[in-house]
């Protein structure tokens, strides 16, 4: 394998392996969020806004993947040594 | 409630057309306009040329998307350690937003009124619905302290944001001394020295109002070693089993404040990274859609953007909110 190729598998694999953990993390979030809001409708605003925060946090570790396969595709200078 | 809709529908039946609009005619051919919109800069864009064959005429390309992540340099200004640095286009759009919010607040503030005008109310019902989040966050007292720099922070981050889905960013070319063709503006958020700004601005603030409210109680959170040196002092005074009891939880003390104290600092990365990928994703996300189908799937990936700018921004002013109220807090369980 060439360094290219390398570089393209890399980035495909740090993407899908890091959102793995946020994936399932919303999940729960949104469990959490539809229970909540199952016993207690009247709080729907709060529930709403807390459960954004909460998932733009979790969300925040695939952003970090997401960065990382940035890097890896388009900068040129990285494995250009 | 349930009964009364169908007897609407039936008295107003005939006007009631396509999606309850009265203009049944114009929705239906704006809907079909669309989709056939669609589903031509589905078959002339790459998808289509590779699967179908298509070559779409001169001017209907899209050139291939380059990204490039550091931002452009527009005036140069000289070198520093092989890096040319100077004035880059991120930097006009920060100061473009910084025009654009100071113009809002002068003109709200001159034509403030005792009965707003429509404009006014608007402003106003966006500053007391962030002052309300701030009160809520960090109490009565705090929240009034922390809530113009919190503000501050929403209202930048959110303008930059969707500054850059304004027509012109990154279309509006400039040419260089040196003969190259650099976009004139680029959203701010997408280079990364703008959230570093940003997250060392909330860091420095964070630190300010711990130091200021807690005193060298909030600094000992950071160095916890009074109970191992104590420990220490009771051996060699013969006090061994208690002595040996304060080395032990005097080492977990100091382990948990250190990992306090990197935890400090690892807030600032982590501050930084979720404002710029996120910026950035989508950023990238908006110029892949536009190269594969060019013209209406467009507006999917920009309403998107407009969410995440307004969800980032929040995200960014309510973890320094609440780190900084965090810090205001006093420990008082701690200790002995």
């Amino acid at each position: 394998m060439d360094a290219e190729t390398m570089r393209l598998l890399a980035a495909g694999i740090s993407m899908g392996l890091g959102s793995l953990g946020p994936g399932i993390g919303i999940g729960i979030l949104g469990m959490g969020a539809m229970n909540a809001l199952g016993r207690n409708p009247e709080a729907r605003g709060a529930i709403l806004t807390n459960m954004m925060i909460a998932i733009a946090m979790a969300e925040a570790v695939a952003i970090y993947a997401l960065v990382v396969a940035i890097i890896l595709i388009f900068v040129p200078v990285a494995y250009n040594v | 409630m349930a009964e009364q809709k169908p007897v609407a529908d039936k008295k107003t039946g005939k006007k009631i057309g396509c999606l309850g609009c009265s203009f049944s005619l114009g929705i239906f051919i704006f809907i079909i306009a669309v989709l056939v919109l669609f589903i031509v800069s589905l078959a002339l864009g790459p998808i289509g040329q590779g699967f179908l064959g298509i070559k779409p005429p001169e001017w209907l390309s899209v050139p291939t998307p380059h990204v490039l992540l550091p931002a452009e340099v527009i005036i140069p200004m000289g070198e520093f350690a092989g890096q040319e640095y100077g004035i880059t286009n991120s930097i006009i759009t920060t100061w473009l937003t910084m025009v654009i919010l100071v113009i809002i607040s002068l003109v709200v503030i001159k034509r403030s009124k005792l009965i707003p005008s429509r404009f006014q109310s608007l402003i106003e019902s966006v500053f007391e619905w962030l002052y309300n989040f701030c009160k809520e966050a960090a109490g009565e007292k705090n929240g009034r302290r922390f809530f113009p720099i919190i503000t501050t922070i929403i209202l930048f981050v959110l303008f930059n944001g969707w500054l850059s889905l304004l027509p012109g960013f990154g279309s509006i070319m400039v040419h260089t001394a040196e003969g190259h063709e650099l976009p004139l503006l680029r959203g701010a958020n997408t280079d990364i020295n703008t959230p570093l700004a940003l997250a060392l601005i909330s860091f420095v603030f964070i630190e300010t109002v711990g130091i200021a409210s807690g005193g060298l109680h909030y600094l000992k959170k950071f160095m916890n070693v009074g109970r191992f040196f104590k420990g220490w002092g009771k051996i060699f005074r013969g006090q061994v089993k208690s002595g040996f009891g304060d080395l032990f939880f005097g080492v977990i003390d100091g382990v948990v404040s250190l990992i306090e104290f990197i935890s400090e600092f690892f807030r600032v990365i982590s501050l930084t990274f979720r404002l710029f990928g996120n910026m950035l994703g989508g950023e990238i996300l908006v110029l892949m859609f536009l190269f594969l189908f060019f013209v209406t799937p467009i507006i999917i990936p920009h309403g998107l953007e407009l969410i995440f700018g307004l969800i980032q921004a929040l995200i960014f002013g309510f973890l320094t909110l609440v780190f900084a109220s965090i810090a205001a807090t006093p420990h008082e369980g701690e200790g002995h």
